[in-house]
């Protein structure tokens, strides 16, 4: 059955339309073209042409117009629209005009910039020139490293690797700072939060070189549709830049399905499980032959899923090879080869976690079903790009779970349809951030008097703070890096902790086998001792977790259970920027607050049935992690109306109903912002509500929630108001079973006492 | 909080550095004579043997008295913040071994240090370091290059010690840094040094107090390190000229092996024939039967073996050899398949020390032996 049949039969079957919120249909769009831009070079256009790409898309001609202009660019485009040439090109043409001219290509993953350069070498090899392109990574062996610097026209990287690996050696890489035209950067809307901060920061180190080098390279920037994409490419270069937004790539009829699993318990406000019918749904399309990707939240989801599905296709022999999963913490051949499986078609279903939703090219499917909501609208919208080819039509299923957002999402379709994805925030001066980098820009060139760091504040002041604690010295008029560390290797860019760990599988005794890595912050949730740790639906127990190694040490086991970890959070406070108290006592305040996390413990939990088998404990050393908090305290006249286990449910419920709004009215990713509650709180001594940046340092989402706290408070309220629940739920304030009988109302009447 | 106070919270600050100088017109520069005596055989080195030694070409005009030695001491191991704060020369006259130093007292000062250096260099052909290819020649390019002095003065013929210095004594001594050598080899005995791991922090010490005497001992450490260069140098040279005053087999023998490589096929027997009568006995017997192998001359391997064989000496290597010479030299499958045979009962010798090794080469002289036996078959039939 293709996808129009099964479209036409779902719409027939009563059962399933019954749960069907939206089908929405998004019509074909056909092609814009443009012409050749005048200055290419005239050498592009046979290959382009034994390509069978006869002319531009108009967004590829205006991208390419622009940057032989001389302009920095942002090109704004969904997946599959040949972004890629926007760059390709006029770096090539460069570089065929002049053969000392240099490109920097940057990808977010290591992934990705493998399949980049096999991209581009298919067109080099077509044309038959001697352009030299080079992936340099950690992957890279120290031998090709030599001539990867010396003649490498092109060199593809990654921001850690710019971070650690080139600049602070930017000397042996002469040829490439003195000519380096084109900086490129693929997928911007991935650096965002401390990721950004820090990439924003690594440019401006960049440029600092460049500029000591006597090169003035040009931006060349692509981003996924998000709300902000000029603002993020403006911030994270730190100059100003023309958006090309134009797509004029076709695209096939699309077929969007909103499906909002049966209430089975209508007084508790419970829906049948998210699993379950994600399970029914990727099961029909496997059984029907549609090449499918399912999106899930978690790992652990993404295991279980394999599992189902492969016990769907699985062979007398026990094999079900046409089903994978595909998530972080696989190694990178094991990724490649399902890459490959998918674009041959040789595999039917994948799932997958948001490791996926980058530009790794798996060709186009024709389905996706996005089990539970990924968190934001941009993000929603890059995974269901993956099913959707330029011609014939396609269909993503939106399976909602009974987590409040996705509640929000499933009953508010035209929120999701038309809101405007989105922000992509961060801080490039974000105090810790910015301080780090510092370091390593000295380390690679001292600083003299009056310079500044991009468009960072108080260079002088940090400079000399610096010299204070000397790590700098402050001599002649400049500031030389004076101490025997390599301060590179002290940040890592995409969390705070350094490193990770490695997954060690001791089954076979006497062939000890590394099966993944895992970084720091997600460890204590899953390597846990005890915990159950699942690997392309294999089930493992983790025996030992050696902390200071660095090591999981893992055994295959079959069980019917898996595990899932409590994380505790305790805030205490280091510093208050601004507060304010209303006339019925409620404070409100801004902030830096100190989070420290520990696991204590987890839950057994059966498989399909899902009910709890029991607990056990985990013992971790605690992480700690300063960051930017906003709070609101309530003064013992309000609180004296209520028990003392009232007045928890009713905060907890408060806190819940900020969960579901603040992401959307921030307008940022559910992981990035944090609310919690204290009844009696260290940090004020009155009962606190706390939302936090869910980052070190943060990267502004504190500061704007502070601006904007009436309005959140006011829709945190119209949720609980608007839901059709008498006492709770799990999609507006939480369910009974845990803020109790008169959670609910509480939580209203101190919304309300908050708001005044 | 302010920005100030906010920073003390991030990391926890220092005390108030010490005033740098005001002005900054040179480095500091020492110069100190040593005793000609001190460099036993340093008159002796000649281009042949340099070239023996390292497997590179050198100047035709080769003089001793035209080689730089060269050390640093350095700030760190790695990356564009990493400066050699302390540079140290040395050469030979027929007068003695002048050692001269450049300290830069504070990083402005860095720019005339490279710049005495560049003149030292220009007035000498070869460069002679230990590590300096992958250590200090790098660093102070990195250093000319931020300093943005664009010179090749660095360019030229480089005796590496330290790679000449593993392939003789890595065998015997296993550790081959200087300070070791020094020790181990050349006799030398160095009184309250200081260990290379202490000296950045030595200097940033003396940058916060601007306390001098913190560096005496680096510079005195540097300066030992230079002269021991040319020490090592002389030492190496002769022990290359007169491998029969070795007093080890181990390092005659690993002589021998970095000559052959060096593709010295004469030069390398000899070795190999004077560590047949010390501790490597054994090796150097099979390394010389191989040697005269690889040259064609056969029957001095043969007789090699022969020997070995009737001393019991190589265990089963001799015997493999000995079948391998018969069968495919001289086309004597009968004797080639007795070798075989009598490696066999060698290796059937029962032990309790069986390990992998052991049990690979029983299966492959099995395997020949097998092989050579279903052959005489064949030809018999």
């Amino acid at each position: 059955m293709n996808v129009d049949q099964l479209a036409d039969q779902l719409r027939r079957d009563p059962m399933f339309m019954e749960n069907v919120v939206r089908w929405e249909v998004i019509p074909a769009r056909p092609a814009q073209y443009a012409p050749y831009p005048q200055g290419l070079d005239q050498r592009l256009l046979p290959v382009l042409q034994k390509r069978g790409i006869h002319q531009l898309y108009s967004h590829q001609a205006h991208a390419v117009q622009e940057v032989l202009a001389g302009r920095d660019v942002v090109v704004v485009t969904p997946t599959a629209s040949g972004k890629t040439m926007c760059y390709n090109l006029p770096v090539l043409s460069s570089i065929l005009q002049n053969e000392d001219a240099r490109a920097l290509y940057l990808f977010p993953t290591k992934a990705l910039s493998a399949d980049q350069v096999s991209e581009l070498y298919e067109l080099i090899e077509e044309m038959g020139v001697g352009i030299k392109t080079y992936t340099y990574d950690g992957d890279t062996p120290g031998a090709a490293r030599k001539a990867v610097r010396q003649a490498g026209h092109i060199v593809v990287t990654n921001p850690d690797m710019l971070h650690s690996g080139i600049l602070p050696h930017h000397t042996k890489w002469v040829k490439l700072f003195e000519n380096l035209k084109y900086i490129v950067i693929d997928e911007i809307h991935t650096y965002r939060g401390v990721f950004g901060s820090n990439l924003a920061n690594v440019l401006r180190r960049l440029l600092r070189l460049c500029d000591f080098y006597g090169s003035k390279p040009q931006f060349i920037l692509c981003s996924a549709t998000i709300a902000n994409p000029q603002e993020l490419a403006e911030l994270l270069t730190g100059r100003s830049v023309t958006m090309i937004d134009d797509n004029g790539a076709p695209m096939g009829q699309r077929h969007f399905v909103f499906y909002n699993p049966p209430v089975i318990n209508r007084q508790l406000g419970i829906r049948k499980g998210v699993i379950p019918e994600t399970r029914e749904i990727a099961g029909m399309l496997l059984k029907n032959g549609i090449q499918t990707i399912t999106f899930a939240r978690s790992r652990l989801v993404v295991e279980v899923m394999t599992k189902y599905l492969k016990d769907i296709v699985r062979d007398p022999l026990g094999n079900a090879g046409r089903v994978r999963g595909y998530r972080g913490g696989y190694l990178p051949t094991q990724r490649r080869e399902i890459e490959r499986g998918l674009r041959a078609g040789q595999i039917d279903a994948v799932v997958s976690t948001n490791a996926l939703e980058l530009g790794i090219d798996i060709g186009a499917l024709d389905a996706c079903v996005l089990c539970g909501y990924p968190g934001t609208i941009a993000s929603a919208w890059q995974q269901a790009g993956r099913a959707g080819r330029r011609k014939g039509t396609s269909i993503v299923f939106y399976v909602a779970s009974s987590a409040a957002i996705d509640q929000y999402i499933v009953s508010h379709p035209d929120y999701f349809l038309h809101q405007s994805p989105e922000n992509a925030l961060l801080n490039p001066d974000n105090l810790y951030i910015l301080l780090s980098h510092f370091k390593c820009a000295a380390f690679e060139l001292p600083f003299e008097d009056g310079d500044s760091f991009g468009n960072a504040p108080g260079t002088e002041e940090l400079l000399d703070y610096l010299d204070e604690s000397h790590i700098l010295r402050h001599v002649d008029g400049r500031y030389h890096w004076s101490s025997e560390d390599f301060p590179a290797s002290e940040i890592s860019l995409r969390s705070a902790a350094s490193e990770n760990f490695v997954i060690i599988d001791i089954t076979d005794p006497a062939h000890h086998r590394v099966i993944g890595e895992m970084d720091r912050y997600t460890v204590p949730m899953l390597l846990h001792e005890n915990a159950i740790y699942m690997h392309e639906a294999q089930q493992y127990q983790v025996e030992k977790l050696d902390f200071d190694a660095c090591k999981a040490f893992i055994r295959q086991v079959d069980t019917g259970y898996y595990t899932d970890a409590n994380l505790n959070i305790s805030l205490s406070l280091l510093d208050i920027e601004k507060q304010d108290e209303a006339e019925n006592g409620v404070g409100r305040a801004l902030g830096e607050v100190k989070v420290t996390t520990l696991v204590t413990m987890f839950k057994k939990i059966r498989f399909d049935t899902h009910e709890n088998l029991g607990f056990g404990h985990v013992r971790l050393p605690e992480m700690d992690m300063h960051t930017t908090a906003m709070w609101w305290t309530l003064p013992e006249s309000i609180c004296a109306r209520y028990e003392n286990d009232e007045l928890k449910n009713g905060m907890l419920a408060v806190a819940n109903l900020l969960r579901i709004v603040a992401p959307l009215y921030l307008m940022c990713a559910p992981q990035d912002v944090a609310v919690q509650y204290q009844v009696k709180s260290p940090m004020t001594d009155k009962p606190t509500v706390i939302l936090y940046d869910n980052c070190p340092g943060g990267v502004g989402l504190a500061h704007k929630a502070y601006g904007m706290q009436q309005m959140l408070l006011e829709k945190a309220l119209q949720i609980a108001q608007d839901c059709t629940c008498s006492q709770g739920c799990p999609s507006c304030a939480g369910p009974i079973g845990e803020i109790g009988e008169n959670g609910k109302k509480t939580a209203m009447a101190l919304l309300k006492e908050l708001i005044r | 909080m302010n920005l100030r106070d906010k920073l003390k919270a991030v990391s926890a600050s220092g005390k108030p550095a010490a005033p740098p100088p005001k002005q900054f017109t040179d480095c500091w520069q020492r110069t100190e004579k040593r005793d000609v005596q001190d460099f036993p055989h340093a008159f002796e080195v000649q281009r042949k043997t340099v070239m023996l030694m390292q497997g590179e070409e050198m100047p035709e005009d080769f003089d001793i008295r035209r080689v730089l030695f060269l050390d640093t001491e350095t700030t760190g191991f790695m990356g564009a913040g990493t400066v050699a704060f302390l540079i140290g020369v040395g050469w030979l006259t027929d007068e003695g071994f002048t050692v001269r130093q450049y300290l830069m007292r504070d990083y402005p000062e860095e720019k005339y240090q490279l710049e005495r250096l560049v003149d030292d260099l220009t007035r000498f052909d070869v460069i002679c370091t230990f590590n300096g290819r992958s250590f200090d020649v790098p660093l102070l390019k990195d250093r000319f290059l931020m300093n943005r002095m664009r010179t090749t003065c660095l360019d030229k013929p480089h005796i590496d010690l330290l790679h000449i210095a593993r392939r003789v004594w890595k065998l015997r001594l296993k550790k081959c840094n200087l300070g070791h050598l020094e020790e181990a080899v050349l006799g030398i005995c160095r009184v309250g040094d200081i260990p290379g791991a202490d000296v950045p922090q030595r200097f940033f010490s003396y940058l916060k107090t601007g306390q001098f005497c913190l560096l005496n001992e680096v510079i005195e450490h540097n300066a030992q390190d230079i002269a021991s260069l040319c020490v090592l140098l002389g030492h190496m040279a002769h022990m290359y000229e007169h491998p029969e005053e070795a007093r080890h087999g181990e390092d005659v023998f690993s002589m021998g092996v970095a000559l052959e490589r060096m593709k010295h096929p004469e030069e390398a027997r000899r070795c190999y024939r004077l560590a047949m009568h010390g501790s490597m006995r054994t090796q150097g017997q099979l390394r010389l039967a191989v040697s005269y192998r690889r040259a064609g001359d056969r029957a001095q391997a043969k007789e090699i073996w022969q020997a070995m064989v009737i001393r019991h000496e190589g265990g089963v290597t001799p015997y493999i050899e000995l079948a391998k010479h018969y069968e495919h030299i001289e086309k004597d499958i009968p004797s080639a398949l007795e070798m075989t045979r009598r490696a066999l009962m060698l290796l059937a010798e029962p032990t309790l020390f069986d390990d992998e090794a052991v049990q690979e080469t029983r299966n492959a002289v099995q395997y020949r032996y097998d092989r050579l036996k279903s052959r005489l078959a064949k030809k018999e039939q």
